[in-house]
């Protein structure tokens, strides 16, 4: 038995991100699984749990993960188990995880999210398809009027324009910055596509006012994987500095976003983050990097302010002038975030990948010089379900 | 007020909505609009839900509303759901805060989307849509 922080990520990995719509999503998974357990200096026979989804399987066996995985790996799993946070449950996933390996109820669990393949609904690289079927995470009583997923996240976006004065341009320094790390990535889906400006941003087309096309994220493919195991086991293969979970914290808040009692501030993020810095013992002004949901320009905004980073309302301020790049007071979705660099299936698991990668100091160019310390959140749906965490370089 | 009695309607209908929330829907059809209010501490819920968030009881009332309430934000969506809503680009999203106190979504009717401002006043009217269907909408007063 042992703590929550004797668990750590021994290894990533990320796959190419883009139209992978040709590939299998099984093979897609395992490339996934395998490059993580590469990475960590572990072979696919060594693990023993598993979080989340397995590769594919039909009928009974996508709803048994576990005894799928397990048929293939050739040995039983000794832990499974599962999340269902949008996009936040890779996040919560590591916690899972993290409890699984130190409660000993497993030694190396891995955690993937692959989209490839004809894939359905959000998980398809066609863009109306994925657009029309996000439009409906909005329940029947907001998207019989044609809600969209960018319109969920717009009105978040005027509300705080009309009570805290933030502009389009603070906005836009959030999609400007993120372009650039995506630049310094050579998987990003828009970091090949080159800088781009504050006007490139607003003179793209407006999609709900006041987002515009570049205040959104991509739609793509790709997978990406964690391994977690023990810290000490980290440790002894030698390959990386481990990355433990220091604190961790959820805040589950609502279904559609009318229900929320203001826009422009969320009680679940706050407790989500306010648990895992708790845990974590460690202050804001401690963080060297972060990974923040961005599935929108706004969530960066409205998400250093929930996390307690600038108080309310400070949100633009915070991210202006280059607030959130390399050389800025506080790195943000240093490899370019759902809005450059992939928002594929449960996307939480780049911005969680990147944030290790940082901590262990392998993040090349974008490094974020001697980060020791770093804070992730994950949102599902429109600021529905939120999970953070702080990591940290053991 | 378009009133399609062919079945041609393609955009979204209400789906799997359960019974408990049905007098929602019928109150919209017969353009007399009613939303839960708590027995117990006279909250309303909307969306219907099975128990209070202020004070956690399970019964309700379906209660009349003012139909009048103010903007609290908005949104004009340039880019549609689906090609069903293609024509009605662009539109608008309303979140109105109630006279009673809470929030309802919809989009509007009549109205110069142009013009549209937080605490802006507005009300409800209704848009028949299929037979069996009837959506609220907001206008200006």
């Amino acid at each position: 038995m042992g703590e929550l922080q004797d668990a750590a990520v021994a290894g990533v990995y990320q796959s190419e991100q883009g139209d992978l719509s040709s590939r299998d999503q099984a093979d897609v998974w395992w490339e996934a699984a395998e490059g993580a357990c590469r990475d960590a200096g572990m072979e696919l026979a060594d693990i023993d749990g598993l979080v989340g989804n397995g590769p594919n399987g039909i009928g009974l066996r996508s709803h048994m993960p576990g005894a799928g995985l397990a048929e293939q790996l050739g040995h039983p799993l000794r832990f499974h188990a599962k999340s269902e946070s949008g996009a936040g449950s890779p996040l919560a996933g590591l916690n899972l995880a993290a409890h699984a390996v130190t409660q000993g109820l497993a030694d190396a669990v891995v955690i993937v999210n692959a989209v490839a393949g004809a894939g359905e609904g959000y998980t398809s690289s066609d863009r109306d398809a994925s657009v029309a079927a996000m439009a409906k995470l909005s329940g029947p009583y907001e998207y019989v009027y044609g809600t969209t997923r960018v319109a969920d996240y717009a009105v978040f976006a005027m509300r705080h324009f009309h009570e805290f004065g933030t502009k389009s341009a603070q906005l836009a320094e959030v999609a400007v910055a993120q372009r650039h790390h995506a630049t310094l990535h050579p998987l990003s889906v828009n970091g090949r596509r080159g800088e781009i400006t504050v006007d490139d941003v607003l003179n793209s087309p407006m999609i709900a006012d006041p987002l515009h096309l570049y205040d959104c994220c991509v739609i793509n493919q790709g997978a990406g994987a964690m391994i977690v195991t023990k810290a000490t086991h980290v440790a002894s293969l030698g390959r990386h500095p481990a990355v433990v979970l220091l604190g961790y914290g959820e805040g589950h808040s609502h279904l559609d976003p009318n229900s929320v009692v203001s826009m422009t501030e969320c009680p679940a993020a706050k407790l989500a983050a306010d648990t895992a810095f708790g845990m974590a013992a460690v202050q804001r002004d401690e963080i060297d990097v972060a990974g923040l949901a961005d599935h929108f320009t706004i969530g960066v905004i409205l998400g250093v302010e929930d996390a307690g980073f600038c108080g309310r309302g400070e949100g633009g301020s915070f991210v202006e002038g280059g607030g959130i790049g390399l050389d800025g007071h506080l790195p943000i979705n240093t490899s370019g975030g759902h809005l450059s660099f992939s928002h594929a299936g449960f996307c939480g698991i780049f911005t969680a990948i990147e944030v290790v990668e940082q901590l262990r100091h392998e993040s090349g160019e974008r490094q974020v010089d001697g980060a020791r310390v770093g804070f992730v959140t994950a949102t599902g749906g429109a600021q529905q379900a939120h999970a953070a965490a702080v990591l940290a370089r053991a | 007020m378009t009133t399609v009695e062919d079945g041609s309607y393609e955009k979204f209908l209400p789906e799997g909505i359960p019974a408990s929330q049905m007098p929602f829907w019928e109150s919209l059809r017969a353009h007399d609009i009613r939303v839960q209010r708590c027995d117990r501490c006279e909250t309303y819920r909307y969306h219907p839900k099975e128990t209070c968030p202020t004070c956690q009881s399970r019964e309700a009332t379906w209660a009349p509303l003012s139909g009048l309430g103010t903007i609290y934000t908005y949104t004009i969506v340039r880019r549609a759901p689906t090609a069903a809503y293609v024509s009605d680009l662009p539109y608008a999203l309303v979140h109105a805060t109630m006279g009673e106190g809470f929030r309802m979504a919809a989009g509007v009717a009549e109205l110069d989307i142009t013009g549209l401002r937080i605490g802006m006043p507005v009300r409800i009217v209704y848009e028949d849509i299929t037979p069996d269907w009837t959506l609220f909408r907001f206008t200006s007063l």
